[in-house]
């Protein structure tokens, strides 16, 4: 941990090494000539919303070349207010309009300076005056970094967890054959004349057999530390954590249905309409949506988290009813490249958590039906209510 | 020479036994897992199915099924100029049918913080996270501007359900229900309030 801080704050440090040399760069370079600054690219972001500069009709026409179009003064006031123009009545407002589908170009807030600088934004093909491709390079630096700290401290405790299981197969079997060694000597063989060697050995490794057997036996049926290859190689790291978009933005049937719900290819598309090349993979995994998209094939991820189904388990239950947050069972999926299941979805662990945890029983209107209950907890007789005390614990809430 | 042999054999169940590694794509072992007693063999709601031409188990609704306690949503999705016809035509026609009241605007702060604070900002500014970190091309939208709270209700719904006009933001109609829309539409009011 300590040393994955340290790899961390270097890697900040790092960056920030970065962002200073590129802005004592741009400024050194801004210092000749022209003062545009950066507000003008920022200003122009909300025209990339439906215009491109030389790449073609959007919602809005091309920019390319709409300072030679159109005089200056025509321009700013179009851009300012380009409603206010075509109510008015002016003749190229309105024809700009009708070619356009007739949608309204939104107001905006810019001064005529500022107006100007977006056009000679737009004149100089989406570039700042100073040249250079500065963002793309900036970006380009933060790359590296990343891969350097790709540390995956929840899901390599896990890894190592599960490869740490896997020895108890050769320790098992050398034991049995210690054993049998051992038996074969006492009973037939007899090399080794003191008989309380074969004793101590025999009943070491049946004892040791005993608790790995013991232990995989209750492991069988579970998939703790499973983890899967997935068709598209998609980082819950880069979305949940890198990007902070919230788990229900793509399972967003977890509070209303029985499964938490794997998004359709459509959910992606919302960003990945735009976003066509990711950090680490390229365009190598998100081309793999577009040709799911495109074909109306659905992706076949693969489920991680599975129960038997002699289990009832609802997602609407635990997530709108009980509030309970992804990462009380699933762990730190936003520190996960590639999933992996932390938990053993054990009885014991469902049973433990129904015991263990209080509902919110005096707020959550869910719970108003108990009224007996409600009773004792006004009297202060029982300050928390479980999941156990409304019945959490028998059987046939999740077996039937 | 009598030892090597026990030696070697030793080796070779080593090498037997390292070879068969457990993978991490194998789930491991259930009881009776292939007989119907841990996994039974019904189709699940995300398995594949054999008897659909699509081979998926999860069906759509058949067209122009409407819901239980739900409105039809019969404006065109396709098309910018259809989109930018229909999205004035929803504005007209559509009225809200959820109470503006505390309750509403909190569980729509609750569904915002979900669906749309990413691009739009916790202050729906168009400041959010996809934007500011410069992953998303493009500025969102800011919401608490004259420019969108002066459209009516049935807009923003429409634009929730299919998309905006320019295609950046995508349709969020299957995300987010009709009900949870409109008190999207709540909040957002309340932020100009």
């Amino acid at each position: 941990m300590i040393i994955n801080n340290i790899v961390r704050n270097n890697s900040l440090l790092i960056k920030g090494f970065f962002v200073s040399g590129f802005l004592s760069l741009f400024m050194l370079l801004s210092s000749f000539g022209y003062t545009q600054t950066t507000e003008d690219e920022k200003n122009f972001q909300v025209c990339k919303a439906c215009h491109t500069i030389g790449g073609g009709k959007l919602v809005g026409p091309d920019l390319k070349g709409v300072s030679e179009k159109y005089d200056e003064a025509w321009l700013i006031e179009f851009i300012q207010n380009s409603q206010g123009m075509v109510q008015a009545g002016d003749e190229r407002a309105v024809k700009v309009f009708n070619e356009n589908n007739k949608i309204p170009m939104p107001p905006n807030a810019l001064t005529d300076d500022q107006v100007k600088g977006v056009l000679l934004y737009i004149a100089n093909g989406g570039k700042l005056d100073g040249g250079e491709d500065t963002t793309s390079i900036d970006t380009q630096d933060n790359e590296d970094v990343e891969l350097q700290v790709a540390e995956e401290t929840t899901q390599l405790i896990a890894e190592m967890k599960r490869d740490g299981k896997r020895n108890m197969s050769y320790v098992f079997i050398i034991l049995i054959i210690l054993f049998v060694i051992s038996l074969f000597d006492l009973v037939v063989v007899k090399v080794v004349k003191a008989k309380w060697i074969h004793y101590i050995i025999m009943l070491t490794s049946v004892i040791i057999i005993g608790e790995i057997v013991f232990v995989e036996a209750t492991s069988l049926g579970r998939q703790q530390y499973y983890q899967p290859d997935q068709p598209v190689w998609f980082s819950h790291k880069v979305h949940a954590d890198q990007n902070q978009i919230d788990c229900k933005y793509c399972h967003f049937t977890a509070d209303k249905s029985m499964h938490a719900g794997i998004p359709p290819v459509e959910t992606c598309m919302n960003c990945h309409a735009q976003i066509k090349q990711g950090k680490k993979t390229g365009t190598k995994e998100i081309d793999k949506i577009y040709s799911a998209f495109e074909n109306n094939e659905p992706i076949e991820w693969v489920k991680v988290y599975n129960l038997p189904d002699h289990v009832y388990f609802n997602h609407a239950q635990h997530v709108n009813v009980g509030k309970l947050d992804c990462a009380q069972c699933h762990g730190e999926v936003e520190k996960m490249d590639q999933i992996i299941q932390i938990p053993d979805l054990s009885m014991g662990w469902c049973i433990e958590c129904h015991r263990t945890e209080s509902v919110q029983f005096a707020t959550n209107k869910f719970y108003e039906q108990y009224t007996k209950l409600h009773e004792k907890f006004k009297n202060g007789e029982m300050p928390n209510v479980t999941v156990q005390n409304i019945g959490g614990d028998e059987c046939a809430k999740c077996h039937y | 020479m009598k030892y090597t042999k026990y030696f070697s054999l030793i080796v070779l169940f080593i090498v037997v036994m390292t070879s068969c590694n457990k993978d991490k794509n194998n789930p491991g072992y259930d009881y009776m897992g292939d007989h119907d007693m841990y996994y039974t063999k019904y189709y699940k709601a995300y398995s594949p199915n054999p008897v659909f031409k699509d081979s998926m188990t999860n069906q759509l609704p058949v067209k122009g099924a409407v819901s239980r306690g739900n409105m039809p949503f019969p404006y065109a999705t396709a098309g910018i100029g259809d989109r930018a016809v229909n999205q004035t035509l929803a504005g007209m026609q559509l009225t809200n049918p959820i109470a503006y009241n505390e309750e509403t605007v909190a569980r729509g702060k609750e569904l915002f913080n979900v669906y749309c604070k990413v691009c739009h900002g916790e202050t729906a500014k168009g400041d959010g996270h996809l934007y500011t970190s410069g992953l998303f091309p493009a500025k969102p939208t800011s919401l608490v501007d004259t420019y969108v709270q002066n459209k009516p209700d049935g807009e923003i719904y429409y634009v929730i359900t299919a998309g905006s006009i320019s295609g950046l933001m995508g349709p969020h109609g299957t995300q987010v229900s009709p009900d949870d829309r409109w008190m999207v539409i709540n909040y957002l009011r309340s932020l100009t309030k």
